[in-house]
Parts: C-alpha cells; sequence; structure tokens
C-alpha cells in the first residue's frame, strides 16, 4: 500500500519540485517524477498477488482518515484498475515529453498542474475508499480547467468552464447516490464506512425499487464522464480547445473514469436497478455510436473528429459492459486501455502537425505524407489501431464488445444471460462501417493527395523559435514509439491480459445472472397476465 | 447429407508440423524487413529480392507439405484471443488461437496463392523499379503483408484467425491502391476498396458471432463436429440466417454484386498489386470462405440458391459492362467480377468443385491478362485506351506480351481444350443438369454471358495486338508533377526515359508471363487425364476431402436421383452438348470480335451509332460505359441522404443540443435572475442549470420507462 501512495505522491512531490526550480529545468523534472511514479507502479504490478484471482490488493485495512465518518486512506488494485492506473502512468511521460516544443509560457505552472493531473487519476483508480474515489474523480477537474483554460485555443475559457461545471454537476449525483447507500448502511450496520466493497454489498441488498434510482444516479453521474449521448457536448469543445498533452490524457485517462466508474460503482451495486435501465443505457450507447459517428463523418477539424470519434468508440465499449456476458465485459475493459492507448496516440500525432502549420482544419491541410514520411506512417498505424484492424490491439476488443452485445440473448449454455441481442450488436455494428469512413476520410485528407499547406507558416519554424524539424523528431518519435509498441502487443498477445481482466469482469457480474433470469420471466409472461386476470392478481 | 459429414474425419493435432507457420511467418517477417530498408532509405532492389525469396520460401513449405499431406491436422502456434469462464469448454469460453488448419482444401487454395504471390513479385522487381527507394520499399511491404494476410485467412484455423487474414487483404489492398498517394483518384480507390470490403466484413463478424451464438465455438473442427451433432436444419431464424451473413462477407471481399464497386476502382494501384487482387489474393477469399463453410450453407434452402442468383446477376451485369469499357485494365477488371459470378454460381448450384476448379485456372489466366497489360502500360507511358494502340504483335521486342496476351484470352474466353474451357463447364453441367428449373435458367445466362466474355476479350486483344501498328503513348511522363523526388505511378524515371518511345519489357516481365502462360495450360491437365487416361480429376481429390465437398455429395445425391430420367443439354448427353454449345458460345463470340474489331474497325463505330441513335434501346450503350450508373445511384441512395444527415446532426449538436438546449438552458436563470434580483453576474451559475437540461433529459427517460414497467 506505500508503494501505491508513493506512485501517487511522487508526481505531486515532482510538481512541488517544479514550482520552486528554475523554469528551464521544469520539464525535466516533471519527466523525472511521472517517470519515477511509472516505475513504481511497475514494481506494484510486478508484486502483484492477485492478477488471477480477481481480488484486491492489498486487502489489509489501511489508517482510518476520518474515523467518525468511516472514511479511510484504503488504496489498492485489482487487475482492471492496476492496467488503468498503469496505462495513465505511462502516458503521463510521453504527455510531458509531447509537451517541450508546445508550451513556452508559464511552463512551470503547467507542469505542475499537469502532475497534480496524473496524481488525482491513479488516486481515483486506486481508491478502495468511495470518498478517496471521489476526491481523486473530483480533482482531476481543477487542474484539466487550468490546462485548458490558460494553455488552450480561443474559445478556451469557455471550454474550461463548460467541461468543469458539466462534469462536477454529473458527479453530485454520483455522490449523492454513494453517500445514500452509506446511509443505508449505517442504518443497518450502525457504522459509517466508505469501504467500496462494503458499500457494494449494502446496494446489493437493497430493494429493487431503490437500486433503480440508485442505478440511475450513478450511471448519469459516470455517463457524463463517459460522455454517453446526449450528455456529450462538452467534450469536443474541450478536446478542440485544449493543448495536446490535455487531450490526451482527457481522453486516454479520464474518460475512462467514466467507463471504471461504471464498472466499479454503478453495475455491482445496484444489480436490480441496472437489470432495470440495462435496455436504455444501451439503446443510449449505439445512440452514441451512429451519432457520434455521423458527425465525425463531416468534421473538417482534426481534433474535434477524434474527440467525437472517442464519443463513439466509448459507446461501443459501454455497449459491451451491459451486455452483461463475459464476453462483452472482458472486451469492454480490454477496450478501456487500448481506446487510451490508440486514441491517445492520434491526439500526439494531431499536436504534431499542429505545431507545425498552426491549423488542424483538415481542408486547409493536406497530403503530409510527402513532407512528413516517418509521422505518415505513425498516423496511418495509429489509425489502422483506431479502425480496429485486426492485430492491433483495438480489434480485440472492439470484436468481443460487439460479439457480447450479439451473444447477450444466446444464453442456453453460457450461464450467462443478458438484455441485449443481435439487434443491438447490428445497429452498433455499423458503427465499425462509419468509423472506417471518416477515419480514411481524415487520412485522405491531411496524409495522402497533394501537398496542401496553409499560406502564412508553411515552416512551423518562422513561428516558434523551437527546434521543430520538417518531418518529427527523434523527441516526437520517442512519444510515439512506445504506444505503437503497445498497440501491437496488446493486438498480438492479448492472452495474458485477458486472463488477467476474465475473473475480475466475472465478480462484477456474479449478481446478474439470476437477476436477468428473473427480470425475463417478468417480462414474457407479462402478455399472458393480460389475459389471465388471476395471474394479473398476484403479480404487484 | 448427415451421415456425409460424420465421414469426415475430425482434424488431428499435430504440433510437430508447427514449421508449417512458416508460412504466415516468412511474409511477415519480409514486411519487417522491407519497413526496415524503407527507414535506412535503401535505393537498391533489396525489398523486392526479400520478399520474392521469403514468398518462394513459402511457396517451397506449402509444397513440401502438400507431398506430405495425410488428412486434415490442426497446429497450434500460439494462443491469441482465448479465455474462458465457468469450466470452460464450448459455450463456456471464447477461442481464437493463432493455429493453423491444413486440408487439401487450403493446400490447394495456398498452392496459387503463395505460388502466383512469387511470380507477381518477381514481376514486380521490374515493373517497380523506376520507384527505387523508400516507395519501393513501401511497395514490397504491402506485397508482403497481403500475402501474410492472404495465407493467415486460409490457413488459419478458426472464424477469427480467417477474420484477422479477411481485414488484412483489406489493409494491404488499401495501401497498395493508394500507393501513388499525391494522386486524389488512387487515394479515393483505395478508400473505397476498403470501405465497401468493410460493409461486407460486418456481414462476416455478424456471422462469426451467430456460429458462436448457436455452435459456441469458432474452431472449423469444432464447428463442423458441432453441427454434425445437431441443429442443423432448423427452422430457427437465427441459425438459418448464419449463411446469408457470412455471405455477405464473401460478396464484399470477391466483388459480387452489389458490393462490386470497389474492384473496377482497384485498378488505381500498380498493376501487379492489380494482378494480385484479381488473381490469386483477395478476390477468392469469398470463393474460399464459402467453400470452407459450406456445411453451413444448406441450414437454409435458399441460401445457396441465392448465392447462385447474384453470381449468375454478377457475371452477366459485369460482362455487359466489360463490353464498352476502353481501357484494357478496366475490362479485365470487369472480367474478373463477371469470372468470380461463376464462381460463386458454381458454389450456388452446388458443384464445390467447379468453383474451386474455375478459381484455380482463372487465377493463372488473370494473373497472366493483367501483367500483359502492366506490360503494355510500362511500355507506353501509361497508355491502355485500347483505342489508342494496335498492332502490338508486329512491333520488336512485344512478341512475348502479345501471344501470351492471346493465351490469357482464349484462356479466358473459354476456348474449346483450354483449361478454362473445362472449369467453366463443370460449373455449367451442374446447373444445367440441376433438377431446380431456376438452376437450369441460369445455366443458360451463363453459357450467354460465357459469348459476351468471347467478345469482349477478343475485342481487347484484336484492338492492341493485331490490326496496323499504330500506337499513341500515354501521359503519364508529360504532367509529371513539380516535385521530382516525387514517387509517381509505376515510374516517373523510366516514363521519362522513355517520353518518346515504347521501351519493351525485360527478363523478369518476359519470364513471368511465359511461366504464367505455361502454368494456365497446364491448368488444364487434370481435365486432359481425366478425359484421356480416366484418372479421377486432381482438384477433384483435392476438395474432396474438405469441408467443402459435402455439398458436392449433396449434389451427386441430387445427380444420382436424377440419372433415372436422365438428364440432357438439348436432346445430347448433357457432357457432349455442352461442350458443343460452350464451343459455339465461345467461338462465335470470337468471331464477332474479330468481324467488328479487326476485319472492319469501322463497321463498330457504325454499328455503335446506328444503336446509339434508336430511341429504344439508344440508352443501352451508354449506360453500359457508365456502368450501369450503380455507382451513381449508391450515391443518391446512400451515400448523399447518409451526408446530409450528418450535416444536419453535426449542426444540431452545435446550435441545438449544446446551443440551444445546453447553453440555452444556461441563460435561462441568468434572465430569472435579472428578474429578480441581477445579481449573478458570470455565466458560471447559467451553465451549471443548463448541464440540468441535458440531465434532465435522461431523467425523464429514466422515469418514464421506471413508470412503464412498475404499472
Amino acid at each position: 500500500m506505500a508503494l501505491i501512495w508513493l506512485s501517487i505522491i511522487l508526481p505531486i512531490a515532482a510538481a512541488l519540485g517544479v514550482a520552486v526550480s528554475p523554469t528551464r529545468h521544469a520539464r525535466w523534472i516533471a519527466l523525472a517524477g511521472t517517470l519515477a511514479s511509472l516505475a513504481v507502479l511497475a514494481v506494484v504490478a510486478w508484486q502483484f498477488p492477485d492478477w488471477t484471482t480477481g481480488k484486491h490488493s492489498p486487502s489489509t485495512e489501511a489508517p482510518a482518515w476520518i474515523p467518525r465518518a468511516g472514511i479511510s486512506l484504503s488504496v489498492g488494485f485489482d487487475t482492471v484498475s492496476l492496467l488503468l492506473a498503469l496505462l495513465t502512468a505511462l502516458l503521463m511521460p510521453l504527455c510531458i515529453l509531447g509537451s517541450f516544443s508546445a508550451i513556452t509560457e508559464r511552463v512551470r505552472e503547467y507542469y505542475g498542474w499537469f502532475l497534480v493531473l496524473g496524481s488525482s487519476i491513479i488516486l481515483a483508480f486506486a481508491a478502495r475508499d468511495a470518498i478517496l474515489f471521489y476526491i481523486g474523480y473530483e480533482f482531476t477537474l481543477l487542474p484539466m480547467t487550468i490546462i485548458i483554460a490558460v494553455y488552450g485555443g480561443t474559445e478556451r475559457r469557455v471550454a474550461a468552464i463548460k467541461m468543469f461545471l458539466y462534469t462536477f454537476l454529473g458527479s453530485m449525483f454520483m455522490l449523492a447516490a454513494i453517500l445514500y447507500v452509506a446511509w443505508e448502511h449505517r442504518v443497518v450496520s450502525g457504522v459509517w464506512t466508505f469501504d467500496i466493497d462494503t458499500l457494494t454489498a449494502t446496494g446489493v441488498r437493497l430493494p429493487a425499487a431503490t437500486q433503480y434510482w440508485l442505478f440511475a444516479a450513478l450511471m448519469i453521474g459516470f455517463a457524463v464522464k463517459v460522455p454517453l449521448f446526449p450528455l456529450h457536448t462538452w467534450l469536443p469543445l474541450a478536446h478542440d480547445q485544449a493543448p495536446t498533452a490535455g487531450s490526451v490524457i482527457l481522453a486516454a485517462s479520464m474518460l475512462k473514469l467514466g467507463t471504471y466508474g461504471n464498472y466499479r460503482f454503478a453495475l455491482p451495486m445496484a444489480p436490480a436497478g441496472g437489470v432495470e435501465l440495462m435496455t436504455v443505457a444501451a439503446v443510449l450507447s449505439i445512440a452514441a455510436i451512429i451519432y457520434a459517428s455521423l458527425i465525425c463523418w463531416v468534421q473538417t477539424d482534426a481534433k474535434k473528429l477524434i474527440a467525437y470519434s472517442s464519443v463513439a468508440h466509448l459507446g461501443l465499449c459501454m455497449l459491451g459492459l451491459f451486455a452483461l456476458n463475459p464476453v462483452g465485459a472482458e472486451g469492454a475493459v480490454f477496450y478501456m486501455v487500448n481506446h487510451g492507448v490508440s486514441t491517445g496516440a492520434l491526439f500526439l500525432c494531431i499536436g504534431m502537425f499542429y505545431e507545425r502549420y498552426h491549423t488542424k482544419d483538415t481542408d486547409v491541410l493536406g497530403g503530409l505524407a510527402k513532407r512528413m514520411p516517418v509521422w505518415a506512417c505513425f498516423m496511418v498505424f495509429f489509425t489502422m489501431a483506431s479502425i480496429g484492424l485486426p492485430g492491433l490491439n483495438g480489434f480485440v476488443g472492439e470484436f468481443l464488445c460487439l460479439g457480447g452485445t450479439f451473444i447477450a440473448e444466446h444464453d442456453v449454455q453460457s450461464g450467462f444471460p443478458g438484455l441485449l441481442g443481435p439487434w443491438y450488436a447490428i445497429v452498433a455494428g455499423l458503427g465499425l462501417i462509419l468509423a472506417a469512413m471518416y477515419l480514411l476520410i481524415l487520412l485522405g485528407k491531411i496524409v495522402w493527395g497533394p501537398l496542401r499547406v496553409p499560406h502564412t507558416s508553411s515552416h512551423g519554424h518562422s513561428e516558434s523559435p523551437s527546434t521543430l524539424t520538417v518531418d518529427i523528431n527523434g523527441r516526437e518519435i520517442a512519444t510515439l514509439v512506445p504506444l505503437a509498441v503497445a498497440c501491437l502487443w496488446l493486438g498480438l498477445q492479448p492472452k495474458p491480459m485477458l486472463d488477467a481482466i476474465a475473473p475480475c469482469t466475472q465478480r462484477m457480474l456474479e449478481h446478474y445472472p439470476a437477476l436477468v433470469e428473473r427480470h425475463r420471466q417478468v417480462e414474457t409472461p407479462r402478455v399472458a397476465d393480460a389475459r389471465d386476470p388471476l395471474a394479473k392478481e398476484t403479480t404487484p | 447429407m448427415t451421415t456425409i459429414l460424420a465421414d469426415t474425419a475430425r482434424a488431428t493435432v499435430a504440433p510437430e508440423l508447427s514449421w508449417l507457420g512458416l508460412v504466415l511467418i516468412l511474409p511477415l517477417a519480409s514486411a519487417a524487413l522491407c519497413a526496415l530498408c524503407g527507414a535506412f532509405r535503401c535505393k537498391s532492389k533489396l525489398p523486392a529480392w526479400i520478399t520474392v525469396v521469403a514468398l518462394a520460401a513459402s511457396f517451397g513449405l506449402v509444397l513440401k507439405a502438400y507431398f506430405g499431406y495425410a488428412g486434415p491436422v490442426e497446429i497450434p502456434i500460439f494462443e491469441w484471443i482465448n479465455f474462458s469462464w465457468g469450466e470452460g469448454g464450448r459455450f463456456q469460453s471464447f477461442v481464437a488461437d493463432c493455429a493453423l488448419y491444413v486440408d487439401s482444401l487450403t493446400l490447394f487454395w495456398m498452392l496459387f496463392v503463395t505460388g502466383l504471390g512469387t511470380l507477381i513479385a518477381l514481376y514486380a522487381s521490374e515493373y517497380m523499379e523506376g520507384d527505387k527507394g523508400t516507395g519501393y520499399s513501401r511497395f514490397f511491404f504491402g506485397i508482403s503483408i497481403f500475402l501474410f494476410a492472404m495465407s493467415s485467412l486460409v490457413m488459419g484455423d478458426n472464424l477469427v484467425m480467417l477474420y484477422l487474414g479477411w481485414e488484412g487483404v483489406g489493409l494491404a489492398s488499401y495501401l497498395l491502391i493508394g500507393y501513388d498517394y499525391h494522386r486524389p483518384s488512387a487515394v479515393a480507390a483505395a478508400k473505397k476498396a476498403f470501405i465497401v470490403n468493410r460493409i461486407g466484413d460486418l456481414g462476416l463478424a455478424l456471422g462469426i458471432f451467430m456460429l458462436w451464438a448457436n455452435y459456441g465455438t469458432l474452431q472449423y473442427d469444432e464447428l463442423f463436429a458441432a453441427m454434425n451433432a445437431g441443429g442443423q436444419s432448423s427452422i430457427d431464424w437465427d441459425i438459418a440466417v448464419i449463411p446469408f451473413l457470412i455471405m455477405l462477407g464473401a460478396f464484399g471481399k470477391s466483388a459480387q454484386f452489389p458490393l462490386h464497386v470497389w474492384l473496377p476502382d482497384a485498378m488505381e494501384g500498380p498493376t501487379p498489386v492489380s494482378a494480385l487482387i484479381h488473381a490469386a489474393t483477395m478476390v477468392t477469399a469469398g470463393v474460399y470462405l464459402i467453400a470452407r463453410m459450406f456445411p453451413f450453407f444448406e441450414l437454409h434452402p435458399d441460401a445457396l440458391a441465392t448465392v447462385a442468383w447474384i453470381g449468375t446477376g454478377t457475371a452477366l451485369l459485369a460482362a455487359t459492362i466489360g463490353m464498352m469499357q476502353h481501357d484494357i485494365k478496366r475490362v479485365f477488371a470487369y472480367s474478373t467480377i463477371s469470372q468470380l459470378g461463376y464462381m460463386f454460381m458454381g458454389l450456388g448450384v452446388g458443384t464445390s468443385f467447379g468453383a474451386c476448379y474455375h478459381t484455380f485456372t482463372h487465377a493463372f489466366f488473370k494473373a497472366l491478362l493483367f501483367l500483359t497489360a502492366g506490360a503494355v502500360m510500362h511500355g507506353f507511358a501509361g497508355q491502355l485506351d485500347l483505342r489508342k494502340l494496335s498492332g502490338l504483335r508486329r512491333m520488336p521486342g512485344w512478341r512475348i506480351v502479345s501471344w501470351t496476351m492471346f493465351i490469357g484470352c482464349l484462356w479466358l474466353a473459354a476456348f474449346p481444350l483450354t483449361a478454362a474451357f473445362y472449369s467453366k463447364d463443370a460449373i455449367l453441367l451442374a446447373a444445367l443438369t440441376s433438377p431446380r428449373w431456376d438452376f437450369v435458367l441460369l445455366g443458360w445466362v451463363g453459357l450467354f454471358t460465357a459469348a459476351l466474355t468471347a467478345y469482349y476479350t477478343f475485342r481487347v486483344w484484336f484492338r492492341v495486338c493485331a490490326g496496323p501498328v499504330h500506337v499513341e503513348m500515354g501521359s503519364d511522363g508529360h504532367h509529371a508533377p513539380a516535385d521530382p523526388h516525387d514517387t509517381h505511378g509505376h515510374g516517373t524515371q523510366t516514363s521519362h526515359a522513355h517520353a518518346e518511345g515504347p521501351h519493351a519489357p525485360r527478363w523478369a516481365i518476359n519470364g513471368v508471363l511465359v511461366v504464367l502462360a505455361v502454368g494456365a495450360i497446364a491448368a488444364g491437365i487434370p481435365s486432359y487425364l481425366e478425359i484421356m487416361a480416366h484418372v479421377p480429376n486432381w482438384v477433384q481429390t483435392m476438395i474432396a476431402n474438405s469441408s467443402a465437398s459435402q455439398g458436392a455429395g449433396l449434389l451427386e445425391a441430387h445427380a444420382a436421383a436424377h440419372d433415372g430420367h436422365h438428364s440432357t443439354v438439348l436432346g445430347m448427353d448433357p457432357h457432349t452438348g455442352l461442350a458443343i454449345i460452350g464451343t459455339i458460345a465461345s467461338v462465335g463470340g470470337i468471331s464477332v470480335a474479330f468481324f467488328f474489331h479487326l476485319y472492319s474497325r469501322a463497321s463498330a463505330d457504325r454499328l455503335l451509332s446506328w444503336l446509339r441513335s434508336r430511341s429504344l434501346v439508344g440508352w443501352i450503350p451508354g449506360a453500359m460505359e457508365h456502368k450501369w450508373y450503380i455507382d451513381e445511384i449508391y450515391h443518391a441512395l446512400v451515400r448523399l441522404p447518409l451526408w446530409i444527415g450528418a450535416q444536419v446532426l453535426s449542426l444540431g449538436d452545435k446550435h441545438f443540443l449544446d446551443g440551444a438546449i445546453v447553453d440555452g438552458m444556461g441563460k435561462l436563470p441568468m434572465a430569472i435572475g435579472k428578474l429578480f434580483r441581477p445579481l449573478y453576474g458570470g455565466g458560471l451559475q447559467g451553465y451549471a442549470v443548463t448541464m440540468v437540461g441535458g440531465l434532465g433529459l435522461v431523467l425523464a427517460w429514466v422515469t418514464w420507462v421506471w413508470l412503464r414497467g412498475h404499472t
């Protein structure tokens, strides 16, 4: 547990170091801080005893923080949260590295807040205490707002404020739900606690009608973060205005807090409510896929396009969770990590040409393969990963999410009945075609075709005194290579990770088969009830 | 039927054969090396030689496997997507390992995939030499990926491996069709190929899910066994729908109507790529898929009939379009679609043997035809218009090209005694002797299409290779882009070098052409032996021991029942009758082509202008030339509405959902605030309340569902 806290505190310590050191050292201190945090987390992962059990580790009691309220400093990982924390810790140094030339003013503040951002995300993933989770979850907003509002584009203020308030408001629902469950626990047992496992056990025992509202509140809270249609409008604006590294972390880690929240809280805590609301949630996910994909098609802003594609991709990810079977849930968790890797990389790639040409407009810019061939290779590679080409990482998650959705109705022997079915998968599957369409259109415009660059700044050098080369330089390649390796590795060797996720997802789903069975029995005889007045009386 | 299935031996697991994995690894390694060559700016032909050697080695390994073949085997390589829950086993695990399934169908396919792949790579080493440098490396990277993907498609032991190769060839074709990435038309064609294929891929993916949902496994061997055990011929729609979903995938990859539109555009890529796509890889994948999954096509009585109808329709449609095209490569492209139509017709009427045999013979002569077209294009600076080329066979250095093209054309026209004559015969025979009247009708349509094929094929040859010598050079060298380092088409430098006059191909191109011509001739040997020495047809024996044979068994059962009242074709023994009609169709088509395109070329124009002047049919030649406006129809019916919808949604998202609802409701409290006490200055609170708007929408829905559920 000490090591986990160390990985959270190290970036904060580095942030303090940045604050007191000269500007020219800031970036290196930040880099060192994030690398140290990554190293510590790697040690945690190396020593992690529960890769195949689905349990949390460490399971020891944590020191109480506010004993009267039952709030503790308990941190620990299961494999899912560990993977997501590792993803964040991996992306942090890459983001810092990617910011070297992009950030030239207020450098110390930038790196300082960035480090704090990283810490709070890791804290949210590591928390075993609901209040601790909430603190990490909410605290990410502050640094992100500052990063967007100070270092962003022309509409940065509006974007930052909108993001802050929208997601803050969403999490109020979530907090209310958690407090309610804690209170229920207090009523039953007489003590306050915010231990997530205890609260989950409490939530499961609540009456179905209560669970319905509980699920709805949790779902709304996290849906804003995911974001799920129609609560997504803050995201494209935030992405559009954020600096590159901010976009990367926003897409790769912060949005995952939403999907992770569903995995950790909404689904296991209120299964009876989940069963009732599953089709609504699934329809919203599918709407997100189709709606966002169509909007992507006509986007001319490269960054907004990727932002909307995140909405579509995470819609599919959520759909996988809502399939309520191991195939879908495995796919969803796998997809959380994959989406972080490939979308993060795409944002980095877009940032690289933005730094050079100061535009993201695909109508103005094009044919960069001629001038930046190395960059073009990476761009094509990550786009293919995002499209879901088999052999790269995106495929595994996408295929399993869609497959899980499809087979949810056919449960005769799998033991995990679900409420979705082929029709959901068919409609959602259209998103795969649309994804190929909009991403290849993006490639066709900015990578292929005749060279088109804006007249004002054909070379980035003229405006910024940085050391940018025509094609991407060694530092920029170094930020992309780890992600490319991850794409290939996860695409070709998903088995270890799938095995690690499997027990966790099954734990998450443990209450569902029985509830779905019951739900189905209630749903199907309803038609018969109408004809049989006796049966109708007995049905509440 | 079930008994035939039961007889099929289960595959044995043979880890000791894991060296066959090299067939996949070698092209992949070659791709990696080509990428390295590109990264280190290699300026030699090294990438080409790496690729040729790797592919030749793959071919050698396949040969070795062929000679050592002793029954279907499964060869585990490593675990890929593999997890389980509960007790594991079927339905409680999702297993898609990287493993190979090798039966005779696999070997049959791999023999010509790797063999032709090697030859095409060798040809490309000379063809692409103008692009030596990064373009050259990129090209051979693509070729290697192509062969890797195709190999895993054919050799994979489960449907997800097949899907990997399925999408992999999509990627490779995307990279190679868009090889000339500075040309917008090439980029558009590449994009189109990928997206149209993706539509089919979705069908395949859904088919895969449906198979898992009903059989709980995705490995061929287990699937066939599971299907054998029960669930067959169920009327449950979700089992019956499986073949239709799979067939959608096959139609996409094999360019069958309505998903054929990508293939003609795919000739934007360098010619060896066209040869690779049209002959050995990619388009044959659909035929392979249906042949492999043949048992599942009996799940629904109309599944195979649909395949037959679509195949025949496509064959006729593409032939009519091919008749009116002026670009040599485009004519050949439509001929590919048409010939693929025959293969699907064969599958549909139940003769997987005929379909596979035709795939085999087609692979040779189509590769040959495309490579001769490429040689012409290479030599005449991109000139491919058959109205601007004439009398090639009389020009020095072009003899081999002309005569190998002649062989290719004869084969495509299914001239008597050629291999394609026999393979097409097998398909048509099955159709014409079928007990189903509609299949007989399809057979006659196929025969009519064969005559059209002979006509348009020899239209090309008589125009380009025969007649008076007259050549107009293409424009490739002239409007070369301003950037001298531009990687261009099939070699700006070479085009520059011979901008003044044609240059004849050298050994790599000529050698490959001759080998392919010999191969095309040799492809007929199984039939010659069958007829003269009564040796069982080699292709038949290869197909007979695979999953594809089960349908053939069905056909034989039909034929046996049918022999009672002895089917005839025009009152003759079906074999003799068909041979005679087929000969008439082929020779007739060639004769017409001879008259209009060699003997009296002017009369062709006269006929055309006369036709155009007729009010009733005058539109037909134009429609054929414009591919029956199918692209335009798709644009108007699918793309445009969707695009408009997308624009509306995009504007709606910005101005309605975000603007009116979210922001607008943000202004509401401000207005109220002003009304009461103008205290709140900033927009912050406003935003806060706006968010409630979006949330409120969801809440309302949630409440509604809840109310509905509890009353």
